[in-house]
């Protein structure tokens, strides 16, 4: 399909794009990745007048160490994400995400920034951000503020940034040397996730010393399966025992239906793949 | 698809009935509808939605097909056209009120019916989040006819009300400075009732600021949500909001 | 004469242009002061257009006009249907563009012609238009009480009955008598999803009305068809239209049509007097171009306790949709053939009720009817094998025709030329580790793994090649199955090979040539063959059915035997000898115990000069054939598939799937391997992924492939393929098709290994697509419900919320199904 016809700009500053962003106003979208963007308007369901392409500022796009976290621009895109050392050490779990999205031409394009702002319930990225204590940093015509990963995610396909603000690195706490596995449950490779889990565990000896567990697409944020990872403190690394941990992960969900599945079926498939996952971060 | 929705509120039908024809009061409960034209029983509107990237604009009409003073039976069908020709929307409301207890139980009753693209590439969510808008409206209106029952002058409030649904009478509302855009609606933006709070008690409906749009409630998880247009409606469950068709009647 | 091109693994001589870009599809043609057509389609799958304002859309930029179905209402006809199964047979009228009244979500109600693509599709968002919605229809059983109406004016749902008995047509028993006598008889319902072709291209129209023919270029599968169809529609005078296919990307049936577009675009084009073009997207095209399948089968098998089945009887509800297209209501009775499958039944009943709904028509697709026969019945055997606790192997081969018993006459009235069922089950079992894989299987049902192992059984035989004329006449098709060739042999001795059928992927240009390089001794790359353009290939009936090789390739032998004859009888003239003493070798002609001799080429040569040719001699060794099957072709095929079942997710995965196929004769082994492969895929897809989806109010809810899954590369592991050779008798090249072998059985063998892997925790069935969620379900279900349940009735699960009335697939549902 050919989208409605559109202006476009690529500024080279952040600070143009956000003039340009108040500028536009209700019919201006940000262009990053456009692996979501574009065929929404390819299919016309959105005609956005005015593009602003972030794919020309410095400073947006890398991975970098920052003290205690690890510093993502907010261009990166997910093949970047999957194949940092960096990253690989102290977020192992972005890394195993970023691995599972979609196919290698979308990776290589889409970007780290525009999917955790674009918040599809269904999207690879938000669950893991939550779950490792993500900070997103958004700079608007005010200055910049940083937003907790609690608060970021805050309804279907939407975020806390702000009509006239940009999301432009996110911070993510360093979890170095902790285990990690994403389990994500398709019926075909490129699918969205039906259900999936990302876990991230710190072993010690012979039990999990901690752990964090997040629910993708059971409902219409990212999940913190939160009892599961008070369940999981201590618990021995052991299938059965983690089993029993993973048994609330379900709970407080509300997962959608669809050709996919039932929310029973999605509530099941949680409890499932927690443990799976689980069991894998542990090096099970 | 049907939709089906309950509330009771601690007043007879008799008043719940009234409240519930000022169409004004509820008229808030739908924010982001404009009003284009009313002509009796009949009406037309446009609703801007957004759902993520996706942003619809639906026209609307609507017009009464029924209403029964005595049997307290209320019957609206409101159908509404995306600009794009991305597809249609069709509702059919019934609301029933019935005497109960001291209060009134009231019955709503959509069949609601998304064509288009909306369906098509939704991928089979529209009923959920359909389900879930027209839930928040119901919330609204019920927290509405709550506080209308409570308060002992309905009338003022609710014209003050109807002053400040910005966009629909066109008369300056009260400023309210993260207002939404009248103009667009989000999921997020479902406004309670204005900011008069003075005359009319806080709806016990889950919301924190008046100033603000209602949580999504969205599952079990409320959270607090800032105005903003980004917001999560489906472009189907918008032509819910073609079910303005009765909240919009002057 | 040597044979050294057939059956050698050729790289294809499309593939150079295919791989490279050098293609010329549909719409990579661009003609001067040409014009783009978008289509307005209703969202509504049953309602009156009761007002169209396109006022606005014709003052739009860039654009030239706007047609309604009203403009051409006079002009478009009605899109034909060339098989009316019965002579009582109901259909509406199906115009292009509706006039007053669409019938399922989709259909064009208005047409827009502008400068630009792009500007096109912005004036079509300018239409208004008004619509009365009405009641839709959508499930089949709702559509045979004819309740609600998918077309009001037509008095009822039902589009013909079409019923085959045994006991009538004199070539077996009673059905219902040998079924009351049978020791064991099962019942069972099973139900065929609708499918939606995806095409790699999709589907894309060009017509240019300035020259003195009207040239349509058009992605299609039947350029010869479609000339004939709108010469017929359109009233126009045959000569004066011109069909081109030119690379065509894909179709399997999808592209057997006589498209509402085409029509369009060709109005368009004479209205305008400008070339037009019209290619659709991939939205349009999975809600707008023809779907298949659609059906529900209610069978009942008869057995005895040895196993030898005594009877079967069928019954169809078949979903032609809104509309009957081309041969939509004939795909189900092309099945009706093949429900008996390679075994000897006693006593064969079909019966077939073909229903309209509001939904996109129906037509030919990956295998037409004789897929959801062999499905039907390899199911059926697989429940038989597992009620009489005997391997489903040693079930098929105590009902096979044996090798020893060809030619065979079927219940079905077809007679099977050859075949070799034991000697390609053998060699698949060998294959496939039958035995290990199968004890693999016993250790982890005993041992109550979490991931189960099932072994699905299926074989398969279908009728291809169409056809024997006389037969389709008796069937009341339209047309007949006859195919056309000519080769020519130019004065420098390059050859050329024009066919009637049009390949669109098949790789025919590589396989013809192949044939006639052995056929005239000439090299393989001094061969052209043309195809696809009705005013190049003349004549022709153009390509589905797996006949091209088959039928067509059969008349390329007999056009170039032809030219042997001629060009002999020339030899013979200049070589100053007998005819009966030339012989013919390698390309050469000869005289017998001499070394005199002249190559094809030279006489060839001699013949174009002409200073020297017998009297009375044509100077051409140009030569036209036709040919007629005498009986359809019967390839078969024994499939065998390790399907392993994820008992807590319901995730089914195919661990192994080998396959042995006999397909005659091989011309080139790698274009079949091909073939095999894509149609496996094709197969699978159906068995695991593929669903069309309607929710309540008509509205394709798989309208994209996020929704619609199609697998790719990732999902499937590689085949084991392998062939027997048995070659029919009812052709010199002695080949069968091979197009749709590898769909058909594929389906079942899926199920049935599903299946096979955990019927032992209480599961009797389950629909297709075979999601997680199903198997999970099933699973569940089947726990509560407890084993050995006396009447199997399959479990059918809705894939949606069950709670709330939006019924997606349920629009299949039988009162059977909770």
């Amino acid at each position: 399909m050919i989208p409605s016809a559109f202006d476009y700009h690529a500024p080279t500053s952040l600070d143009e794009a956000l003039t340009l962003l108040a500028q536009g106003g209700d019919d201006a979208k940000i262009l990053a990745g456009g692996q979501s963007l574009i065929p929404v308007m390819r299919l016309r369901l959105a005609g956005p007048e005015l593009l602003i392409d972030l794919g020309r500022i410095d400073g947006l796009r890398g991975i970098e160490d920052d003290g205690d976290a690890v510093r993502i621009g907010a261009m990166t895109p997910h093949h970047d994400i999957a194949s940092s050392a960096l990253l690989g050490e102290h977020a192992a779990l972005l890394c195993a995400a970023a691995r599972t999205v979609a196919d290698p031409q979308v990776r290589h394009r889409g970007t780290f920034g525009g999917a955790l702002v674009h918040a599809d319930p269904a999207g690879d990225m938000p669950a893991p951000a939550l779950v490792l204590g993500a900070e997103f940093v958004i700079a608007g015509a005010g200055g910049i503020r940083t937003v907790s990963a609690t608060d970021f995610f805050e309804g279907l396909f939407t975020t806390a940034v702000g009509e006239d603000e940009i999301l432009t690195h996110v911070r993510i706490p360093k979890h170095t040397g902790w285990g990690a596995r994403y389990e994500k449950f398709t019926r075909v490779a490129q699918q969205w996730s039906i259900v999936a889990v990302a876990a991230t565990v710190r072993a010690e000896g012979s039990a999990i010393a901690e752990a964090r567990v997040g629910l993708t697409n059971m409902g219409s944020v990212p999940i913190r399966a939160e009892s599961v990872e008070a369940a999981l403190a201590g618990c021995a690394l052991e299938e059965a025992a983690i089993a029993r941990a993973c048994a609330s992960a379900a709970e407080g969900t509300d997962p959608p239906t669809d050709t996919n599945g039932d929310a029973d079926y999605r509530r099941h498939l949680a409890t499932v793949l927690a443990t799976r996952a689980v069991l894998s971060a542990a090096g099970g | 698809m049907d939709l089906r929705h309950t509330f009771t509120v601690p007043a007879s039908p008799e008043v719940t009935w009234v409240a519930f024809n000022d169409i004004e009061g509820i008229a808030p409960c739908f924010p982001g509808a404009a009003l284009t034209s009313v002509d009796g029983d009949a009406f037309t509107g446009t609703v801007k939605v957004k759902l993520g990237p996706i942003a619809m604009q639906y026209t609307g009409t609507g017009v009464f097909l029924e209403r029964d003073e005595v049997g307290r039976r209320a019957v609206l069908q409101a159908k509404g056209k995306d600009k794009r020709g991305n597809g249609t929307a069709v509702a059919t409301v019934v609301a029933q009120l019935s005497p109960d207890g001291g209060g009134t139980s009231v019955v709503v009753t959509t069949d609601l019916s998304i064509t288009g693209k909306p369906a098509q590439f939704g991928r089979g969510v529209i009923q959920e989040i359909s389900d879930k808008l027209l839930g928040q409206f119901v919330d609204c209106i019920a927290a509405q006819l709550q506080s209308t029952a409570v308060a002992s002058t309905g009338e003022p409030s609710l014209a003050e009300a109807e002053a400040a649904v910005a966009g629909s009478t066109g008369s300056g509302p009260p400023p309210a400075p993260s207002m939404p855009d009248p103009h667009t609606v989000t999921m997020t933006d479902i406004v309670p009732p204005p900011p008069v709070a003075d005359a009319m008690p806080r709806p016990t409906a889950p919301r924190t600021d008046p100033q603000h749009a209602a949580e999504l409630d969205l599952g079990s998880t409320v959270l607090p949500v800032l105005l903003k247009r980004y917001g999560p409606p489906a472009a189907a469950a918008l032509a819910v909001v073609a079910v303005i068709a009765w909240a919009a009647r002057r | 004469m040597t044979v050294t091109e057939i059956g050698s693994p050729r790289r294809r001589k499309e593939d150079q242009r295919l791989i490279t870009g050098r293609t010329r599809y549909t719409d990579n043609i661009v003609l001067p002061g040409m014009l783009h057509l978008a289509m307005a389609r209703s969202s509504f799958a049953h309602a009156t257009t009761t007002a169209i304002d396109t006022h606005e859309a014709t003052s739009s930029p860039g654009v030239v006009a706007v047609l309604t179905g009203r403009d051409v209402a006079d002009e478009q006809g009605s899109l034909p249907c060339a098989w009316p199964i019965t002579p009582d047979q109901k259909a509406p009228p199906h115009p292009a563009i509706a006039v007053d009244h669409v019938a399922f979500a989709g259909e064009v109600v208005a047409c827009v012609i502008a400068r630009s693509a792009a500007e096109a599709r912005d004036a079509i968002e300018l239409i208004d238009i008004d619509y009365d919605e009405l009641p839709v229809v959508l499930d089949l059983e709702e559509a045979l009480t004819d309740a609600t109406l998918a077309h009001p004016d037509l008095g009822t749902n039902k589009s013909a009955t079409w019923v085959f008995d045994s006991a009538e047509a004199g070539t077996g028993d009673d059905v219902a008598q040998a079924l009351a006598a049978s020791e064991l008889v099962l019942e069972r319902t099973y139900l065929q999803q609708r499918l939606i072709p995806a095409f790699m291209e999709p589907r894309s129209t060009v017509v240019d009305p300035t020259g003195e023919q009207i040239t349509m270029w058009s992605a299609t599968q039947v350029p010869h068809l479609l000339r004939l169809m709108l010469a017929l529609t359109l009233s126009i005078p045959e000569g004066k239209v011109r069909v081109v296919a030119p690379d065509v990307g894909g179709g399997f049936g999808g592209k057997l049509q006589v498209t509402p577009e085409e029509v369009i675009t060709m109005l368009a084009a004479r209205r305008t007097g400008k070339p037009c073009k019209y290619t659709e997207t991939r939205s349009e095209s999975l809600m707008a171009a023809h779907h298949g399948r659609g059906q529900v089968q209610r069978l009942k098998l008869g057995a005895t306790r040895e196993g030898i089945v005594t009877g079967l009887s069928v019954d169809l509800l078949a979903d032609m949709g809104a509309y009957l297209g081309l041969v939509t209501p004939g795909v189900p009775i092309l099945g009706a053939f093949m429900y008996n499958s390679i075994y000897k039944f006693a006593a064969y009943r079909f019966s077939c009720t073909n229903l309209f709904t509001n939904k996109a028509w129906t037509d030919a697709y990956r295998g037409a009817g004789r897929p959801e026969a062999t499905f039907a019945i390899e199911r059926l055997m697989d429940d038989l094998a597992h009620e009489l606790d005997m391997d489903p192997v040693e079930l098929r081969r105590k009902n096979w025709i044996k090798h020893e018993e060809f030619p065979f006459s079927t219940i079905a009235g077809l007679e099977y030329d050859s075949g070799n069922y034991e000697a390609a089950t053998d060699r698949a079992l060998e294959l496939f580790g039958y035995d290990d894989l199968c004890a693999e299987r016993d250790r982890r049902r005993a041992a109550g793994d979490r991931v189960q192992l099932g072994i699905g059984v299926s074989t398969f035989t279908e009728m291809c090649g169409l056809a024997p004329s006389r037969v389709l006449g008796a069937l009341s098709y339209a047309a007949g199955g006859w195919e056309h060739a000519q080769v020519r042999v130019l004065p420098t001795g390059a050859v050329e090979v024009v066919t009637g059928v049009s390949g669109h992927g098949q790789g025919h240009e590589t396989a013809w040539s192949q044939i006639v390089a052995d056929r005239l001794g000439v090299p393989f790359d001094s061969i052209e063959v043309l195809h696809g353009d009705t005013q190049t290939s003349q004549k022709g009936l153009d390509t589905y059915g797996s006949r091209s090789l088959v039928v067509g390739g059969m008349a390329v032998v007999a056009a170039a035997d032809k030219v042997v004859e001629k060009a002999r009888t020339v030899a013979a003239h200049l070589l100053e000898a007998s005819t009966d003493d030339i012989e013919f070798a390698e390309g050469r002609f000869s005289v017998r115990g001499t070394d005199q001799g002249l190559a094809l080429g030279e006489i060839a040569f001699a013949t174009f000069s002409a200073h020297n040719l017998p009297d009375g001699f044509e100077p051409s060794l140009d030569s036209d054939a036709t040919f007629d099957p005498e009986n359809f072709s019967f390839p078969h095929g024994t499939h065998l598939a390790a399907m392993e079942v994820d008992t807590e997710t319901g995730e089914v995965t195919l661990r192994k799937y080998v396959c042995v196929d006999d397909i005659g004769n091989v011309i080139n082994p790698m274009i079949v391997d091909g073939q095999v492969h894509g149609g496996l895929v094709q197969g699978i897809a159906q068995a695991l992924f593929e669903e069309a989806v309607h929710d309540e109010s008509g509205t394709l809810v798989s309208g994209s492939f996020v929704d619609y899954l199609v697998p790719s590369a990732a999902d499937l592991p590689s085949f084991t393929t392998d062939r027997t050779v048995t070659p029919s008798t009812t052709n010199a090249l002695g080949v069968k098709g091979v197009g749709e072998a590898g769909t058909i059985a594929s389906t079942p063998a899926i199920v049935n290994g599903v299946l096979d892997a955990i019927r032992h925790l209480g599961v009797q069935d389950i629909a297709m697509p075979c999601s997680p969620h199903r198997v999970w379900k099933a699973l569940q279900d089947g726990a509560s419900k407890g084993l050995g349940a006396e009447e199997p009735v399959p479990d059918r699960v809705a894939p949606e919320q069950d709670a709330g009335p939006m019924n997606s697939s349920g629009n299949l549902p039988t009162g059977d199904f909770q």
